[in-house]
């Protein structure tokens, strides 16, 4: 008996080995990092000395005063609602629309999906381009707006641009869902004499749930990182009116070299993308069950 | 019978007309900002002010091979194929094996772990910067490709795990258990039986990890000062910074920039579609 628990116990142990190497790089990549995060912030480490002292809770306070901060947490929540709704709001018909027989679909699939693949950055420099005053595409086209150098459209602008990137993502992963959605549903709908609206919303919509889960988690996780296209677009600016979590700590960590302080940042992000993951997950998921 | 059938057709063939004309104007004004990209690489200052979006009279080449130079370009296009390819082939590596034991061996410690592992999907990795810029500088890897290519691998771990765990769960355990009987180990077993069988999984995480450490610049940015070991997104960034206002410069290289993900793509479309629409409904 006590022989075959321990052949178990080996094999078990055989099994656990092929965890190793993902095992390490938890510890070393995400653990120990987000560890030290929480230490760093309670200290004013500058990242080049050395040296550095534990202040308590001072960068946590100084996090409220931070005006710049408090605008980049609202530019990003602006940002991530807008885009995930705007998004998904927009993907949902396309890829009913992309799912319809049509001669051109798939040089339609292959255009809408396009912008997805492209890098943000070269896509931030080329629209920051399109958008320019006196220069830009638009102006010349004569719409004189400048998009990118007011304060109170700036943000707008990038979550347009961010929805001409990753609508087509989006769509993509709603179409294999219809795909996978049987015609009986449809066929049973159409005798009970629902027409085309109304199947989308008594058919089509609930059995797309799986899929929303998953791209609403998706944008709104990614558009809580947003990083790239407002390096290329705007740096954060004009002022801080751009300013997102994630410029302005990169900005206080490597610019000005107050790691400490970054490092209560990285705390807080942390927290709030925790908190709006895990709300999001249970909403959805709940959601799904009931459809289900 | 048939009458009914076809008049249907006909009402459904209207509704695809219109539906076609409509998305193909849409699809005209998504394509736009791309279309311009190209055309005005070959145009003069004048005549894509005058002629935004008109097709270029002459092609020129002199800009592409200035941005060329300038990028030196097929030393970073060199730089991010090896960080591409040793990154994806890594990631596939550790987390085909890590889901192996994941997804067979479902008891507590493994579900506790498997836990660990998908909520680093959801942690952005921004918050681990200073911590990791640290890490890497102790370990030396600080200015080395190396270096990126191993932050990569375990960015990345978390959501090729989610993908490989889905697949290996629709795989029926029965064969594993055959070839346990003809006598392989566990080891045997993984890389004889059920890794070939992973092949739709491995591609989706393929495709899913090539576009997303090809697109990166954070990590570059951050850990390669050295031009010469840079990347083409770097060279971008660099170039079209100091010569933001300069746009006959700064378009060939936004072209050179997007030019090998874009070739990729028209290559492989229907395979980074299918790829990316089955890995994420999968899980």
């Amino acid at each position: 008996m006590k022989k075959l628990t321990l052949r178990q116990v080996k094999q078990e142990l055989k099994y656990e080995a092929f965890l190793i190497p993902a095992l390490v790089g938890l510890a070393l990549f995400f653990i120990w990092p987000i560890a030290s995060s929480i230490y760093y912030s309670l200290t004013d480490w500058n990242g080049l000395n050395p040296e550095s002292h534990f202040v308590g809770l001072k960068n946590y306070i100084k996090l409220f005063q931070d005006s710049d901060l408090m605008d980049s947490v609202k530019h990003t929540l602006l940002y991530a609602i807008l885009m995930t709704l705007i998004q998904n709001i927009f993907a949902v018909p396309l890829a009913v629309a992309l799912d319809a027989n049509l001669r051109t679909k798939n040089v339609l699939r292959l255009i809408f999906f396009a912008p997805a693949v492209l890098s943000p950055l070269v896509v931030g420099f080329l629209w920051s381009y399109l958008m320019s005053p006196n220069t830009g595409l638009f102006w010349s086209l004569g719409l004189h707006i400048n998009f990118l150098g007011n304060p109170q459209i700036v943000m707008y602008s990038l979550i347009f641009v961010s929805v001409w990137q990753y609508t087509g993502w989006a769509a993509v992963i709603y179409l294999a869902n219809l795909q996978g959605i049987s015609q009986d549903y449809y066929e049973a709908a159409k005798i009970d004499g629902a027409g085309r609206w109304k199947q989308f919303l008594h058919v089509t919509l609930p059995l797309l749930a799986p899929s929303i889960t998953i791209n609403v988690i998706n944008s709104m996780v990614g558009s809580l990182k947003i990083f790239d296209i407002v390096m290329a677009m705007t740096q954060g600016g004009p002022g801080s009116s751009s300013e997102t979590i994630t410029t302005i700590l990169i900005k206080r960590s490597f610019t000005e070299y107050r790691y400490g302080y970054g490092s209560a940042i990285a705390v807080m992000f942390l927290a709030i993308t925790a908190v709006i993951s895990l709300v999001l997950l249970k909403y959805l998921h709940h959601r799904e069950e009931k459809v289900v | 019978m048939t009458s009914v059938i076809k008049k249907k057709d006909k009402s459904f063939s209207l509704f695809n007309f219109v539906l076609e004309l409509l998305m193909i104007v849409l699809a005209v004004f998504v394509a736009l900002p791309i279309y311009y990209l190209f055309v005005t690489t070959f145009k003069t200052p004048q005549e894509a002010l005058e002629h935004p979006l008109r097709l270029p009279t002459h092609f020129g080449f002199q800009q592409f091979v200035d941005a060329w130079n300038a990028m030196d370009y097929l030393n970073v296009l060199k730089n991010n194929l090896i960080i591409t390819i040793s990154s994806v082939f890594l990631v596939v590596m550790v987390s085909a094996m890590a889901s192996f034991p994941l997804a067979r061996r479902r008891h507590k410690l493994n579900k506790t772990l498997f836990f660990l592992i998908l909520s680093g999907i959801m942690i952005p990795y921004q918050i681990a910067i200073i911590p990791l810029f640290r890490l890497m500088k102790t370990l030396h890897l600080i200015d080395s490709q190396f270096g990126v290519i191993i932050i990569y691998t375990f960015v990345f771990m978390p959501l090729a795990t989610f993908i490989f765990h889905g697949f290996i769960r629709t795989i029926p355990t029965e064969i594993e258990e055959a070839a346990r009987i003809d006598g392989c180990g566990v080891g045997q077993t993984f890389w004889k039986i059920t890794f070939p069988l992973l092949r739709p999984a491995t591609a989706t995480v393929v495709i899913l990890i090539s576009l997303n450490t090809w697109n990166d610049f954070v990590f570059p940015l951050l850990f390669l000062q050295s031009r010469d070991k840079g990347t083409i997104l770097l060279e971008v960034y660099r170039n079209v910074g100091q010569f933001s206002t300069d746009w006959t410069h700064m378009f060939p290289m936004l072209v050179l920039g997007i030019l090998p993900i874009f070739i990729f793509y028209l290559v492989m479309q229907k395979q980074i579609i299918k790829g990316i629409a089955s890995g994420s409904i999968k899980g």
